[in-house]
């Protein structure tokens, strides 16, 4: 019953997606409505910075879709779509490749995933972003989630609550994902409320913002990486078009269509993005704001010991003023708030970060 | 006999006690009470200077003297969003900033001369320019104890003419006596940064 209802919500939402292809397609038969939407799964990109076996989670990931009652384009006929399109960015997808991909495909929207960690020496540990960005121009997130899982999170009475094995936890980490997918097409996910320990420790809202009560389109930048981890910057990316896009004040535009429009422009952000470049991103992208900012510290904890720490700071820019209108500074370590037991600890930077974004990410729609 | 030695006795005591007085313990007690009185010296305001006419600065890239990297960019980080969070200044975005170091070709950022304050100005459509040194910046060590430590530089500069118009310094952390006796290694380094950059601002605003 619940597999029939998120398959219906799936239909009901991709159900715009490819309007425009659609109209030069002859008329569906009540069979083909009927059937499941077809996804086309990328390639796991890899944030990690070490290597990981992203065959085998694109490949897990696959069968519990299939399980769920999705169907999957096969390999084949994804890989000549990518190689005779030249598609690189497996992290994203732009308007034209996503309408091209309906055309030739079918393929009614595409689930693009994203490797944060991946460490397999116990504890073992794992963080996946996961989104389903609809195969229209431009393209639109329709969901996006992230997990991030440690072996040693929850050892249990006697340890027994234990993982050792990496595969066990990517299992885990994969089912979360694809739980959570079914929940939000089915309309039965709830987004958790931000936690008051994670709040910036400094902000400023402009009253700019506050005038106007309508549903900003934002474009989130890489954030500038200044801390030791590798793609710290596309990291965090992902956290706020996640935060943001669970927000009903903002619609997101898909990281994909605004890497492409920074490398048109070929802009270079040297400590963050200049004026001249915000207006040229405002005006091809067409949003009202433009957010950026600049990653500190993005650490895990090395082993059983220690605490993921993350430090951040953002800086969003408004299109009516073409000023900053929100500026924030956070830090947190996983064990802030943590008194006894290890009571709500939180063991890995990716479910800090997520944490974070969450609190700046409410700050800014209120 | 004994009365009037007595009272000589004492007078000669007095008598030297005023001498005492008057000599040594008086300019001390007064050297005390004027340094409580006076103003720090680790500020300084233009006295012909508006400063309300001030409503778009830049911050330039902070000079680092510590030996770790990156730390001037963490304090600039703090000290922009503060800057920006009490609503009375306009602080440019850094990539902006960037942009104009770019365009006037600024040889050393951190301390740019009177001339390329001024055309950083027009580049930069700002009213001010602020240039700032980490001067430490980490952990101190004395003996076992451990704890700490920041210490800041800044000075403002008005556009039109290059002429410095604000300093201020700050030295916040170090190790104090909770930390001999108890140990702990003091405060962690973004809460001493906020302090620091919170009685920077103080000193703008306030002097």
């Amino acid at each position: 019953m619940a597999r029939r209802a998120t398959l219906l919500a799936v239909l009901v939402l991709l159900c715009g997606c490819g309007a425009a292809a659609r109209q030069n397609q002859p008329d569906k038969t009540a069979a083909d409505t009927n059937a499941p939407p077809l996804l086309a799964v990328f390639p796991v990109q890899n944030l990690s910075g070490t290597p990981a076996p992203l065959q085998k989670i694109r490949a897990t990931l696959i069968d519990l879709l299939q399980q769920q009652g999705f169907a999957v384009l096969d390999d084949k006929t994804l890989e000549s779509f990518m190689t005779g399109h030249r598609v690189r960015n497996v992290g994203g997808i732009d308007g034209d490749t996503a309408q091209a991909l309906h055309q030739e495909t079918g393929a009614e929207a595409t689930v693009i995933t994203t490797l944060e960690l991946y460490v397999e020496q116990f504890p073992p540990k794992i963080a996946l972003t996961c989104r389903l960005v609809s195969s229209s121009d431009p393209p639109v997130i329709r969901w996006i989630d992230n997990v991030g899982l440690a072996g040693d999170e929850a050892p249990g009475l006697l340890g027994l609550g234990l993982i050792e094995q990496a595969d066990a936890l990517r299992d885990k980490a994969l089912h979360t994902l694809v739980a959570a997918l079914r929940e939000s097409l089915a309309g039965e996910r709830e987004m958790p409320a931000a936690k008051s320990r994670f709040r910036p420790k400094l902000a400023f809202r402009s009253p700019t913002m506050e005038q106007e009560k309508r549903k900003f389109a934002v474009a989130v930048l890489p954030f500038f990486n200044l801390s030791d981890r590798k793609n710290g910057g596309e990291i965090m990316v992902l956290h706020f078009v996640k935060e943001l896009q669970n927000l009903p004040d903002f619609e997101v535009v898909e990281p994909g269509v605004v890497f492409k429009e920074l490398l048109r422009f070929r802009v270079i952000m040297d400590d963050g993005i200049s004026l001249p470049s915000a207006a040229a991103i405002f005006s091809n992208l067409n949003v009202d704001l433009i957010l950026s900012g600049k990653i500190l510290d993005y650490q895990d904890a090395q082993g059983p010991w220690g605490s993921p720490y993350v430090d951040f700071s953002t800086v969003m820019f408004f299109n009516n003023s073409r000023e900053i209108v929100w500026a924030s500074k956070s830090y947190n370590k996983g064990s802030d708030g943590v008194f006894f037991f290890d009571v709500g600890r939180v063991s890995t930077a990716n479910d800090v970060a997520s944490q974070m974004a969450r609190s700046v990410a409410a700050m800014m729609a209120n | 006999m004994r009365v009037y030695q007595q009272a000589l006795f004492y007078r000669i005591i007095i008598g030297e006690c005023n001498v005492w007085l008057k000599k040594i313990i008086l300019p001390i007690v007064l050297a005390f009470l004027a340094a409580c009185t006076a103003a720090p010296l680790t500020t300084y305001h233009d006295a012909n200077m508006d400063f309300g006419s001030i409503q778009t600065v830049a911050v330039m890239p902070f000079a680092n003297l510590t030996g770790h990297t990156r730390v001037e960019d963490r304090v600039r980080d703090v000290f922009m969003n503060m800057l920006l969070a009490t609503a009375s200044l306009y602080v440019l975005p850094p990539g902006e900033v960037a942009r104009g170091i770019s365009r006037v070709q600024l040889v050393d950022s951190t301390a740019p001369s009177a001339e390329e304050i001024q055309k950083l100005g027009v580049a930069l459509a700002a009213d001010a320019v602020i240039t700032g040194v980490v001067r430490e910046y980490g952990e101190v060590r004395s003996g076992t104890a451990s704890s700490n430590v920041i210490s800041i530089g800044l000075q403002m500069m008005e556009v039109q003419t290059g002429r410095v118009i604000w300093t201020g310094s700050t030295t916040k952390g170090g190790i104090n006596m909770k930390d001999r006796l108890l140990g702990g290694g003091g405060q962690p380094m973004n809460e001493i940064t906020e302090e620091a950059v919170l009685e920077l601002i103080h000193l703008l605003y306030n002097g």
